[in-house]
C-alpha cells in the first residue's frame, strides 16, 4: 500500500544529534525534571525521567479531535484512532495488542475534544521497542477495508449504548444544547449520521492532514534516559518531512440560554444536570470558575455533597465539573437521585447555583477549596501515564507543561471576590436537562 | 495477583483485578526491593495491642498513602446483620467525639488530601491520601474514625438513604449488577453470595445502638492493619502510631475461621432482561481460597484465556468472530473461597453460541494446556502488574493490606517468583480441576423483547 511515509524511512536509524536537553530546576523528589526537544521538522519531545518503578508510559498526541471536525464528518477523529491501532502494513490489530502484551504493556488510540492520543505503557527494559510500535502504528497503519466496516458497527453499538445510559444520555443532550454548531458540541464517538458516511478515502485524508510532525507531541514519562530516548525518537520521527497542524473548526457556540429538557431513560435513578459555557484554558477567569466549582461540587466536603447529600438526603451522586478546555469550556452541574426526590432535588441543585452569585464564599470554603483543587491535581499526577498525558496535552494545547505551575500560582491567588465575580457571570444563564425513568 | 475482590469510590462489587505481589522479580533481578524499581523492602512491625504496622519508604511524589484494613466483611455478617459492615463504614465519615459530620473530609481535602473507603467480604479498608506534611494527621483521624466515632441517630437515619440511592445505582448499571448477580450463584447459601449492600429490611432494623456494637467487636486493633508508604521515615512514623495507635486498647479479638462455600453443582442458568439493549453474558466457576498456592496457577490460566488483550478468548471472540465487544476473566481470592469470573459485552443473538466456544476453548485448554509463549505472556503480564503497582504509594499501601489482612505479606512479596516455576502442565490441571464444563453459573443480561 501506498503510504505518505515510506516505510524504509523507520528503518533508517540515523541518529541525528540533538543538543543537550535543557534541565528543568532539579525537583525534590526522585522524579520531576522534564526535557522539551524540538525535532528539526516540527515535532516536539517531552521526557521525564522517573526511576521509581521499572516502567515506562508513552503519550504520542495529535492536533486532532472533535474541535477540528464538523457536523459533517463528526467522529472521524476516534474512528481514525480505532482503525490505527487495528492494523500497520507489517502486522494486524491482534499482532499489535500480543506484542504490547509481551512487553507487559498496553497499547490504545482514541481522540477526545482536543486532542487525539496513542497511550501505552511497558515494562522499562521494553522502552525501545514500545516506542517503535508507537512509530509503527502513527506512521504505517494499513486502515484496512475490512476492519473499517466492524470498527463502524462498534462505534455505533457505542453510541447506542451512551443513549442508555442515563448520564451519558443527559449529558450529550446538555452538550448538544450548549454548543450548538461548535464542535464541543458531540462527543467524541460523533454522531450516527456522519459515522454512517465515512469511508476508507475519508480516513485516509484525515490521517494525511492531521499526521504531520507540526501536530505531533510525543512525551514519555518513566525509568528511561533522556537523552537515549529522544535519539530514538529521532530516529524514528525525525524524517518525516515538515508540515504544520490543520486550523481547528472555530464556529461559535451559541449564547448562553435558560432552558430546560427531560428525556425518558431506562433505570431506577433521575439524573439532573445543569450547566453552560465557562472560561477556556487561557481565560483570565479560569482559576477563579475552578474554585467556585470545587466549592460547589469538587469533593465530599463540597457544598453539593455536604448538603444536598449530607444534610438533604437527596441525592447519592452529586459534583461540579468545570474540565479544561482550550477552546469554550463548559461549567456542569449534576445530581443523581431517586426519581421521587427529583423535583425537590432540582430546586436544591438551583439554589446552590445562585448562592454561591449571591453571597460571598468564607474564608475557610476558599482555603479548602483551593487546597482540594491542587491536591486533586497532585494526586493526578502520580502515575507516569498521567505525567506523560500531561505533558502531551498540555504542549497539544499551545501551552505547554510549565502552563500548570502559573496555573498553581493562579488559584492561589483566587480571592472571596474574584469567585463571586466568575460565577456571577458563567452560572446566571444555565441549561438544565432532567433524565428520568420511564413511569 | 487478583488476590482480593474490591470495589472502587465506596460503590460496591466491581470486581478490580488487583496484582498484588512484591518482591524480587525473576527477570529483571532487582535485589532486595521491588522488580528492577529502586525501592527498599517494606517493614513490618506489631505493636503491643496487636495493630500491624507496615511502613514503605516510596519517593516518586511528596504523597503519603496511609491504609487502614479491618479485619470485617459481609462474610462476618449473620443473617439479620446483612449490610452492617458497609453502613458501619458509611458511618465512620459521619462525625466524632470531637468532632461533627463532614470535619473528615474538610481535614483531608482542606490539606489537599483524599480520603475514600470499601467493604468487600474479608474486610473493610479506608485510605487517605495525603501531602508527606499531613501524615500525622491522616494517622490520627483515620484512629478517630475507628475508635471515636459518634453513630448519632439522626446521621444514621440520612446515611440509610444514601445506601438505598447507593443500591439504586449498583441495580442500573449493568456491568456491576451481572457480577453482583454471579457471585449470588456461584455461592448460593453463603456469605461469599450475600449482598454487601444489605437488604431492606436489616437495613431498616440497624440502629445507632446496633452500629455502635458492632463497631465495639470488630474494630479492635488486634483486628486491624495499618499501612503507610511514601517520602516517609519509619522511626518517625512509628512514633506517630505509637502515641495514636498504640493507647488503644486491646480487646481479645478472636478472629472467625472463614465459611467454606457449599460446591457448585450443575449448571446454574439465569436470565435477566434488562431496559439496556447491549446484552452481557457472566460465567463464574469456585476456585481457591486466598491461602491456597494453586490460586497462583490459576492467576495464570485466566490470564491465558481472556485476562489480556491477546488472551485465547479475547483473539477468538473479539477479533476473528467478532462475536464479542469485550471479554475478560479474572480470578477473585476470598478467604473462605474464590471465584472466576469471565465477562463478556455481546448482541443478545449470539449468547449461545459464544458460551458455546468459551466452553470449546476451555475444553482446549483442559486437553493440551497453554504454548510456552502463552505461559511466558502470563508471567509476564505478572510481574509487570506489580510493577505498575510499585508506580505510586497507594498501589503499594493497598497491595501490603489486603495482604497482610487476607493471606500474608511474606506470601505476597514472593508472589513473582513463585508465579515463573509454574509449569504448562500445572496450568492445564488447573484448567480440569477448576473450571469445570458441567458445574459453573452463567447469568445473561438481554434486552427486553
Amino acid at each position: 500500500m501506498s503510504r505518505r511515509i515510506a516505510a524504509s524511512l523507520l528503518l533508517a536509524l540515523a541518529i541525528v544529534a540533538t543538543a543537550p536537553p535543557r534541565r528543568a530546576a532539579a525537583a525534590e523528589s526522585a522524579a520531576g525534571a522534564v526535557t522539551r526537544t524540538k525535532l528539526a521538522n516540527g515535532m516536539t519531545v517531552l521526557v521525564r525521567e522517573n526511576p521509581t518503578a521499572p516502567v515506562v508510559a508513552i503519550s504520542l498526541m495529535l492536533r486532532m479531535g472533535t474541535r477540528w471536525e464538523t457536523r459533517q464528518n463528526a467522529g472521524i477523529s476516534n474512528f481514525l484512532q480505532l482503525m490505527v491501532v487495528r492494523g500497520t502494513t507489517l502486522r494486524d490489530g491482534t499482532q499489535i495488542v500480543s506484542v504490547a502484551d509481551r512487553m507487559g504493556g498496553s497499547i490504545d488510540a482514541y481522540a477526545d475534544a482536543d486532542y487525539a492520543e496513542i497511550p501505552a505503557t511497558a515494562l522499562s527494559r521494553y522502552w525501545g521497542e514500545m516506542l517503535d510500535l508507537v512509530a509503527e502504528i502513527a506512521l504505517k497503519p494499513s486502515i484496512p477495508d475490512g476492519t473499517t466496516q466492524a470498527v463502524r458497527d462498534f462505534l455505533a453499538r457505542q453510541i447506542r449504548n451512551r443513549a442508555d445510559k442515563p448520564y451519558d444520555a443527559a449529558f450529550d443532550s446538555l452538550m448538544a444544547r450548549t454548543y450548538g454548531d461548535n464542535p464541543y458540541a458531540w462527543d467524541p464517538l460523533g454522531l450516527k449520521e456522519s459515522l454512517e458516511r465515512m469511508d476508507r478515502a475519508a480516513l485516509l485524508a484525515h490521517y494525511r492532514r492531521h499526521y504531520v510532525p507540526g501536530a505531533m507531541v510525543l512525551a514519555v514519562s518513566g525509568k528511561v534516559k533522556s537523552a537515549e530516548l529522544v535519539a530514538r525518537a529521532e530516529g524514528l520521527f525525525g524524517a518525516l518531512p515538515a508540515a504544520s497542524a490543520p486550523a481547528p473548526n472555530a464556529t461559535p457556540a451559541p449564547a448562553p440560554a435558560s432552558a430546560r429538557a427531560v428525556l425518558t431513560v431506562p433505570g431506577a435513578q433521575a439524573q439532573i444536570l445543569m450547566g453552560g459555557l465557562a472560561p477556556s484554558l487561557t481565560d483570565p477567569d479560569l482559576a477563579a470558575m475552578k474554585v467556585a466549582s470545587t466549592i460547589l461540587g469538587g469533593g465530599l466536603s463540597s457544598r453539593f455533597f455536604s448538603e444536598l447529600r449530607d444534610k438533604q438526603g437527596l441525592a447519592y451522586t452529586t459534583a461540579a465539573r468545570e474540565p479544561m478546555r482550550v477552546g469554550a469550556g463548559y461549567f456542569l452541574a449534576l445530581l443523581g437521585t431517586a426519581p421521587a426526590n427529583k423535583e425537590k432535588a432540582e430546586a436544591a441543585l438551583r439554589e446552590q447555583l445562585e448562592r454561591i452569585q449571591r453571597q460571598a464564599v468564607s474564608g475557610e470554603e476558599l482555603r479548602v477549596a483551593k487546597a482540594s483543587l491542587l491536591g486533586s491535581l497532585a494526586m493526578d499526577r502520580r502515575t507516569n501515564a498521567r505525567q506523560a498525558w500531561y505533558m502531551a496535552s498540555l504542549e497539544v494545547a499551545g501551552v505547554g507543561h510549565e502552563f500548570l505551575d502559573r496555573y498553581v500560582a493562579q488559584v492561589r491567588a483566587v480571592t472571596a471576590a474574584d469567585v463571586q465575580r466568575a460565577a456571577q457571570r458563567y452560572l446566571a444563564t444555565v441549561r438544565t436537562v432532567v433524565a428520568e425513568p420511564a413511569q | 495477583m487478583s488476590r482480593a475482590h474490591r470495589g472502587r469510590g465506596g460503590v460496591l462489587l466491581v470486581v478490580v483485578a488487583l496484582f498484588l505481589a512484591s518482591g524480587c522479580a525473576g527477570r529483571s533481578g532487582g535485589a532486595g526491593g521491588a522488580a528492577g524499581g529502586e525501592l527498599p523492602p517494606p517493614i513490618r512491625q506489631v505493636l503491643p495491642n496487636g495493630l500491624r504496622l507496615i511502613v514503605q519508604d516510596h519517593r516518586a511524589a511528596d504523597i503519603v498513602a496511609v491504609y487502614l484494613y479491618v479485619g470485617v466483611g459481609v462474610r462476618y455478617e449473620r443473617p439479620d446483620q446483612l449490610g452492617y459492615s458497609h453502613f458501619q463504614e458509611h458511618m465512620l465519615f459521619k462525625g466524632t467525639d470531637k468532632w461533627g459530620p463532614g470535619y473528615i473530609d474538610r481535614t483531608v481535602e482542606g490539606v489537599g488530601g483524599r480520603t475514600n473507603a470499601t467493604t468487600s467480604f474479608d474486610f473493610t479498608d479506608f485510605y487517605m491520601l495525603v501531602p508527606k506534611e499531613s501524615t500525622e494527621t491522616a494517622i490520627q483521624t483515620l484512629a478517630d474514625m475507628a475508635f471515636r466515632s459518634s453513630f448519632d441517630p439522626n446521621e444514621v437515619a440520612r446515611e440509610r438513604e444514601v445506601i438505598f440511592e447507593e443500591a439504586n445505582i449498583e441495580t442500573d448499571n449493568p456491568k456491576t449488577a451481572i457480577v453482583r448477580q454471579l457471585y449470588g450463584m456461584v455461592f448460593a447459601d453463603n456469605p461469599y453470595g450475600y449482598p454487601v449492600l444489605g437488604t431492606r429490611p436489616t437495613m431498616n432494623a440497624a440502629t445507632s445502638a446496633i452500629l455502635r456494637a458492632y463497631n465495639k467487636q470488630y474494630y479492635a486493633p488486634e483486628n486491624m492493619t495499618l499501612v503507610v508508604a511514601g517520602p516517609v521515615d519509619v522511626k518517625t512514623v512509628r512514633g506517630m502510631v505509637d502515641r495514636i495507635w498504640g493507647v488503644i486498647p486491646s480487646t481479645g479479638y478472636k478472629p472467625v475461621s472463614a465459611p467454606t462455600p457449599r460446591p457448585l453443582t450443575g449448571i446454574v442458568r439465569k436470565s435477566v432482561e434488562r431496559p439496556e439493549q447491549q446484552a452481557r453474558l457472566a460465567l463464574g466457576w469456585q476456585a481457591p481460597p486466598t491461602n491456597d498456592l494453586n490460586g497462583d496457577t490459576v492467576d495464570l490460566l485466566t490470564t491465558i484465556l481472556a485476562g489480556a488483550e491477546s488472551s485465547r478468548l479475547a483473539v477468538r471472540l473479539r477479533d476473528q468472530e467478532r462475536l464479542v465487544s469485550s471479554i475478560t476473566m479474572s480470578y477473585s481470592a476470598q478467604m473462605g473461597g474464590g471465584i472466576v469470573s469471565l465477562r463478556a459485552e455481546l448482541e443478545a443473538k449470539d449468547l449461545e453460541r459464544v458460551e458455546q466456544i468459551i466452553l470449546e476453548e476451555i475444553a482446549r485448554m483442559q486437553a493440551d494446556g497453554p504454548t510456552e509463549e502463552e505461559r511466558q505472556l502470563a508471567v509476564i503480564r505478572a510481574e509487570s502488574q506489580h510493577a505498575f503497582d510499585t508506580e505510586t504509594s497507594d498501589g503499594l499501601a493497598n497491595a501490603y493490606a489486603i495482604a497482610e489482612t487476607t493471606w500474608t505479606l511474606d506470601a505476597e512479596l514472593g508472589y513473582v517468583d513463585r508465579l515463573g516455576k509454574i509449569t504448562r502442565e500445572q496450568i492445564r490441571d488447573a484448567a480440569r480441576r477448576y473450571l469445570s464444563r458441567a458445574d459453573y453459573a452463567r447469568i445473561a443480561f438481554q434486552p427486553k423483547q
